[in-house]
């Protein structure tokens, strides 16, 4: 017993992590509020640490209902780290953003953590569903969580009515499945899978749940006023935790019960992957403000990431999850520098952050070194991410969709150049001066900055995911 | 860490050093770069001298061979269940590029002495720039050279957006965008050349080894040669060049029309013509006639210009296409007389950046109409010039010479795939454009340096300063010494250059399975 509960030491740890910061949050005289950022940090720390220690091993629980396996535990330390980043964002910039007004915040933040990891343990219908579910929910609260401010209450209305309906489709299409097949159990259900016109059906409203979460085109519409009104901490972790998420539930139910179609199912990937890509970097170039500029660059680096399930090939998910890693690492650098700089400014205009490599010069480079790795430029992680997914198309003799998607990294190399721009090419105003960063600030983008920097440049990060997941079409498709 | 790997490291070093330089003082970054291209000259020299050392006594068996011997290797697996490792050395082709870009770096740090705007970031921009450089020269892994082929492209957005001159933003994001959008091509060739070998590897030398089929040659080997010509100005790609040309900082010109134009050229032939021979038969002629249209395109061009760099950039547009037109000619003499234009054009054209840059720093214009006379002024410039033109030109005795000469005989002659009248033909047409580079060179040329000077406006011109004599005169020794003794230049290439030919000239395959 004691070993089985060392492999969901994690999920305790986290879930009784949120319910302490409750309690403690209610006893906590108003001038040490700032100490709970501190204490929700070490609670995810502390499970990103068990994760790693638990990292090979594998096993079930509760009769079977929750797995935990080498992919199961990458995907968790990669929701965990995008929500280490995003605690740290909401410590520095409390203050500001109004948004760590109590305690209540880090605890829906974990409890979101809670059903990201019960979504990618599940392995039956009904932990998948309310794992999503616990996922999302506290999600439209998070986005409308600066009281008073319009435009967070946009978001959040918009989060909630979009994620509404996207679950209702989603769950109409779990229950058509559940009707063709007769089982619950992913497994079993994709034993009993076969090719009828409701599996037509249940396939699209499946994929419109997915591509809700996942941003992927043409269910994307919320993204951008969501991720414009949410607080910026939650931007970002909407950004990278719950687009890991979206790829986890991706993985569940594509492979889980599609893992047989999925080879007949190229054109699906294609189309979106293309559609994705293509309208994300479009609207991308024509946005001035930053988060929402943010929105479509996600959109369209989902775009880039669902590539790896054509094949589908032993590197697929390594590949996936390897370009996760680094997309976290990169994607938390930008926000760190807008947080920061909103923060510091009060500004969150592409043009408005003229001459911040005079100011501030190292807050430029890290930028700089982010975005650039964003676009996919070499030696970043994130080049070396999306040459990987490259290489699995061109493996599947896409060499059109490999050359569709490069264009698609130089478009997006236009629009992260504006940035570049504005911040070395352009003067700063004659008013500006050096502006200060805080420790709590610099320490995270040190972290984010030698992540995304080494990540593709010492192998051995993507080996080790390849050593622990190479064997994941077995372990997730049954092939 | 190995010397080759050296040749990669000592400019990024260098950056390095610049950038963690605490003084504010500018004459600190000046030397600093000074030094670390001064001590990378050095190791080309005893690199060259390794290597011919090392070449001399193989000479016979690597031209009979199918396949570029490499010397002085280093090879450390990398991402390994990828076939992706660090792997570097020379062969000729490689020491031949790497002498020329360690020369134009060292001229290119002399002549930005009057740099003094953000000096530090320029000075590690410009060398991390070189770093990619070397990379790409050196490193014979597709992931590898891809990567630092990247690296090379990049740092020149800012280089030119921020110390550049005229419309420099629009320059430089036109430069950027077209030669990322030509890198995507070259990705797709890498990938598939990767996955349609069956080897695993994304070694070049392993890669080689394989029998592509015709029909995947046939469309592998034209996004590979596109991909490649784009950065060698090939028509009607080459509108980046020009307007990246003349807005970059004199460095920055001088490096790119000298060395990054020349990726493409190399690139074209390892990856291109080496890997994929029978997609290079099928598609010599048609890339001969495209490069046909460059050479007289661009000189054509540029007897219209009144900018004196736009002037330079568009003949770099007309020599770089001697570069693809000799690869394109498929044969011995073509191919070698490519190699042999990469490194002349390389010389001659950073020679006339450079000097355009000290013209400019004097006289405050670069239009050809409102200069006249400043021979009278700065003569060490003005002999300079007329070097670096009659170069241009191709004046017999000056390198130039001998890389046209070749290019054309290869041209004339064509090869056995594609029809003779065809390419005999089109290289009557290409020779015109000597005539027409010597209109221009010499009309352009004696409308700046002579006639009656302008007193008033040019009363207070002076003459090169010493670190501008070195500059100029490192490449004038170059362009000279290579015009008269060309024959060190071809034992440095031809055995590395007879590989190349002998997978054309053999049956599809034969070297599978070696």
């Amino acid at each position: 017993m004691g070993g089985v509960l060392m492999l969901i030491l994690p999920e305790i740890i986290v879930a009784l992590s949120g319910f302490a910061l409750l309690v403690i949050d209610l006893f906590l005289p108003e001038n040490k509020k700032h100490l709970l950022a501190p204490m929700a940090l070490i609670g995810i720390l502390a499970a990103l640490v068990s994760l790693i220690a638990i990292l090979p091993e594998s096993g079930t629980l509760f009769g079977g209902r929750f797995v935990i396996n080498s992919i199961t535990t990458w995907f968790k330390i990669l929701f965990l780290l995008g929500a280490a980043f995003t605690v740290a964002l909401v410590w520095h910039a409390k203050k500001h953003e109004q948004i760590a007004s109590g305690g209540e915040f880090f605890v829906i933040l974990l409890f979101t953590q809670v059903g990201m990891m019960a979504l990618i343990s599940a392995t039956e219908l009904i932990t998948l569903y309310i794992g999503l579910e616990l996922s999302t929910i506290p999600l439209f609260a998070l986005a409308a969580w600066r009281r008073g401010d319009n435009l967070s209450g946009e978001a959040g209305l918009k989060y909630v009515l979009y994620g509404a309906l996207a679950s209702a489709l989603l769950l109409y299409g779990l229950g058509i499945l559940y009707g063709i097949t007769g089982h619950f159990e992913l497994n079993l259900m994709r034993d009993h899978l076969a090719t009828s016109p409701a599996l037509w059906l249940a396939a699209a409203l499946i994929i419109s749940g997915v591509g809700f979460k996942l941003t992927l085109t043409p269910f994307h519409m919320w993204a951008a006023d969501v991720y414009q009104g949410a607080p910026t901490p939650v931007t970002a972790y909407l950004s990278v935790a719950s687009k890991c998420a979206g790829l986890a539930f991706m993985f569940q139910l594509f492979l889980g019960v599609f893992g047989g179609q999925l080879s007949e199912w190229h054109w699906l990937i294609e189309l979106l992957a293309t559609a994705t890509m293509t309208l994300g970097n479009l609207v991308a170039i024509v946005q001035n403000n930053i988060k929402r500029f943010m929105a479509f660059s996600s959109i369209s680096q989902a775009g880039n990431l669902i590539l790896g399930f054509l094949g589908p090939y032993p590197e697929g998910a390594p590949s996936m999850l390897f370009y996760l890693l680094g997309y976290a690492f990169t994607n938390m650098a930008v926000f760190g520098v807008i947080v920061w700089y909103a923060d510091a400014t009060g500004r969150s205009n592409i043009d408005e952050y003229k001459g911040l490599s005079r100011t501030n010069p190292l807050m430029a480079l890290v930028m700089a070194l982010a975005l650039f790795g964003l676009a996919g430029v070499p030696p970043m992680a994130g080049f070396v991410g999306k040459f990987f997914l490259f290489s699995i198309a061109a493996k599947a003799g896409m060499h059109w969709l490999v050359a569709v998607a490069a264009i698609n990294s130089t478009v997006s190399l236009y629009y992260y150049l504006r940035i570049v721009r504005a911040m070395y090419i352009e003067p700063p105003d004659a008013s500006f001066s050096r502006l200060p960063v805080s420790p709590v600030m610099q320490t995270t983008l040190w972290v984010a900055t030698l992540g995304l920097v080494f990540l593709g440049i010492l192998p051995f990060f993507y080996d080790i995911i390849l050593r622990t997941t190479g064997n994941w079409m077995t372990v997730f498709a049954g092939m | 860490m190995g010397i080759i790997s050296w040749l990669i490291a000592i400019p990024f070093l260098t950056a390095l050093a610049v950038l963690f330089t605490p003084s504010r003082n500018v004459t600190w970054f000046r030397w600093i770069a000074v030094a670390g291209t001064s001590i990378h000259l050095i190791l080309t020299g005893v690199v060259t001298w390794l290597y011919c050392t090392q070449s001399m006594p193989n000479a016979s068996i690597d031209s009979a061979s199918f396949f570029s011997t490499l010397y002085m290797v280093e090879n450390i697996p990398w991402f390994e269940s990828l076939g992706i490792q660090y792997l570097v050395g020379v062969d000729g082709i490689s020491v031949f590029m790497t002498i020329l870009t360690s020369i134009v770096i060292f001229a290119g740090v002399l002549a930005s002495w009057n740099v003094t705007e953000r000096a530090k970031e320029f000075f590690a921009l410009l060398l991390i720039l070189v770093t990619g450089v070397f990379g790409v020269f050196v490193s014979f892994d597709l992931f590898l050279f891809f990567i630092f082929y990247e690296l090379a492209v990049l740092p020149m957005y800012l280089l030119i957006g921020i110390w550049g001159t005229g419309p420099k933003e629009y320059s430089a994001m036109k430069l950027t965008l077209m030669l990322m959008a030509s890198s995507a091509l070259i990705l797709v060739g890498i990938l598939a050349l990767h996955h349609g070998s069956g080897f695993h590897t994304f070694d070049l030398t392993q890669i080689a080894k394989a029998n592509f089929p015709v029909e995947f040659q046939n469309w592998v080997f034209p996004l590979v040669f596109i991909g490649f010509g784009v950065i060698g100005a090939l028509y009607p790609f080459h509108t980046w060049s020009p307007d990246g040309h003349s807005s970059a900082p004199t460095a920055v010109s001088m490096l790119h029309a000298g060395v990054l134009m020349k990726l493409g050229g190399y690139g074209a032939l390892r990856v291109g013509v080496y890997l994929l021979p029978e997609g290079a038969k099928t598609w010599g002629l048609f890339f001969m006639a495209i490069t046909t249209i460059n050479i007289l395109y661009g000189s054509f061009a540029a007897v219209r210009q009144k900018d004196l760099k736009y002037f330079t950039a568009y003949s770099s547009v007309s020599h770089c296409g001697f570069v693809l037109f000799g690869i394109a000619a498929l044969n011995f003499i073509g191919i070698r007389g490519a190699v042999i234009q990469m490194f002349s054009h390389g010389i001659m054209t950073a020679l006339f950046f450079g000097l355009i840059g000290m013209v400019y720093g004097r006289s405050h214009t670069r239009i050809i109409p409102e200069m006249g006379g400043l021979g009278k002024r700065m003569p060490w410039l003005a002999t300079c010039f007329y070097i670096a033109g009659l170069a241009s030109l191709g004046l017999p005795g000056l390198f130039g010479f001998i890389a046209e000469s070749h290019v054309f005989i290869g041209g004339f002659f064509g090869n056995p795939w594609s029809d003779p009248d065809v390419s005999k033909w089109l290289t009557i047409i290409a020779t015109l454009s000597i005539v027409v580079t010597a209109v221009y060179v010499l009309r352009g040329l004696a409308k700046v340096f002579q006639g009656p000077l302008d007193e008033v406006k040019f009363h207070d011109l002076t003459d090169a300063t010493f670190p501008e004599k070195l500059s100029t005169g490192i490449l004038i020794e170059r362009v000279a010494l290579g015009g008269m003794l060309p024959w060190y230049a071809i034992d440095l290439i031809n055995s590395s250059l007879a590989p190349i030919i002998n997978r054309l000239g053999a049956t599809a395959g034969t070297w599978a399975g070696f």
